[in-house]
């Protein structure tokens, strides 16, 4: 298996180019114990990258039958397939998360290309009192965020992924250019286009 | 509020008022998002 490099990648489904950057000094240095196999590094890595890549992947698969198991378990390929490739990973002085979302976008697109749906598990009945939204809430939210993603997923490619990395991942300006190859500049500038077609499309839906 | 700083906002989980409908879309895919999270999952292998 060749090495895996931090190099620009390509997603083959949506034509995103994801480059990388450079990275905050501690989570680089955190990266370079992790690929040496420290575990409490490893630990903390994808401890701190996770979360991100949990809501990328919901953010792009949505819920099936009301639940994000799906979405969940790409983003836990993701994580597995970080682990994997951690060994052979090369710093070539770009950012680790660049890397990371490189093959969260793969997975996210191998999963959409995938008609396969398998059976979803229910969850556990909880133990004590649901603290969560009520149902009507829980239907509400469930409503306007499928609106959204069905508006997103008519932006350029671009467009959808830079909101979903900034809004929904919280990336910085900074950081969604080093993952989209653009400069902070660059995706200000994309980021206010983007909100700005996204409004249109809201406003043209409520229209018809 | 300057776009920059709403994006800003809105991915530190702050509440963003106003009437703007690509905000409120953006808000309600963030809440849904983060409404279910699931508890953290070790996958370190064992050695």
């Amino acid at each position: 298996m060749p090495n895996v490099t931090e190099g620009c990648v390509a997603d083959a489904a949506t034509g995103v180019r994801l480059a990388t950057r450079s990275d905050e000094p501690d989570l680089r240095e955190l990266t370079s114990l992790a690929v040496k196999g420290d575990r409490t590094a490893i630990e903390s890595l994808l401890g701190h990258l996770r979360p991100m890549v949990v809501r990328y992947c919901r953010a792009r698969l949505g819920r099936v039958s009301g639940q994000y198991h799906i979405a969940d378990d790409v983003a836990q390929e993701v994580c597995i397939a970080v682990l994997s490739a951690l060994p052979r990973y090369r710093d070539m002085g770009r950012p680790f998360a660049s890397f990371v979302f490189g093959i969260a976008s793969h997975k996210v697109a191998d999963a959409l290309r995938s008609s396969v749906r398998s059976a979803v598990p229910t969850q556990d009945l909880p133990d004590g009192p649901d603290e969560g939204p009520g149902p009507e809430e829980t239907v509400v939210r469930y409503i306007e965020a499928q609106h959204a993603r069905d508006l997103l997923a008519r932006l350029p490619d671009t467009q959808r992924e830079l909101l979903i990395l900034r809004v929904v991942s919280g990336l910085s300006a900074e950081e969604t250019g080093n993952v989209l190859g653009m400069s902070p500049g660059a995706v200000r500038v994309a980021q206010h286009r983007a909100l700005a077609r996204l409004r249109q499309l809201a406003e043209l839906e409520s229209i018809a | 509020m300057r776009t920059d700083a709403v994006l800003d906002a809105l991915a530190r989980r702050e509440p963003v008022g106003g009437t703007d409908a690509a905000i409120r879309l953006l808000g309600a895919l963030v809440a849904d998002v983060d409404g279910q999270w699931l508890s953290s999952v070790s996958i370190t292998p064992s050695t």
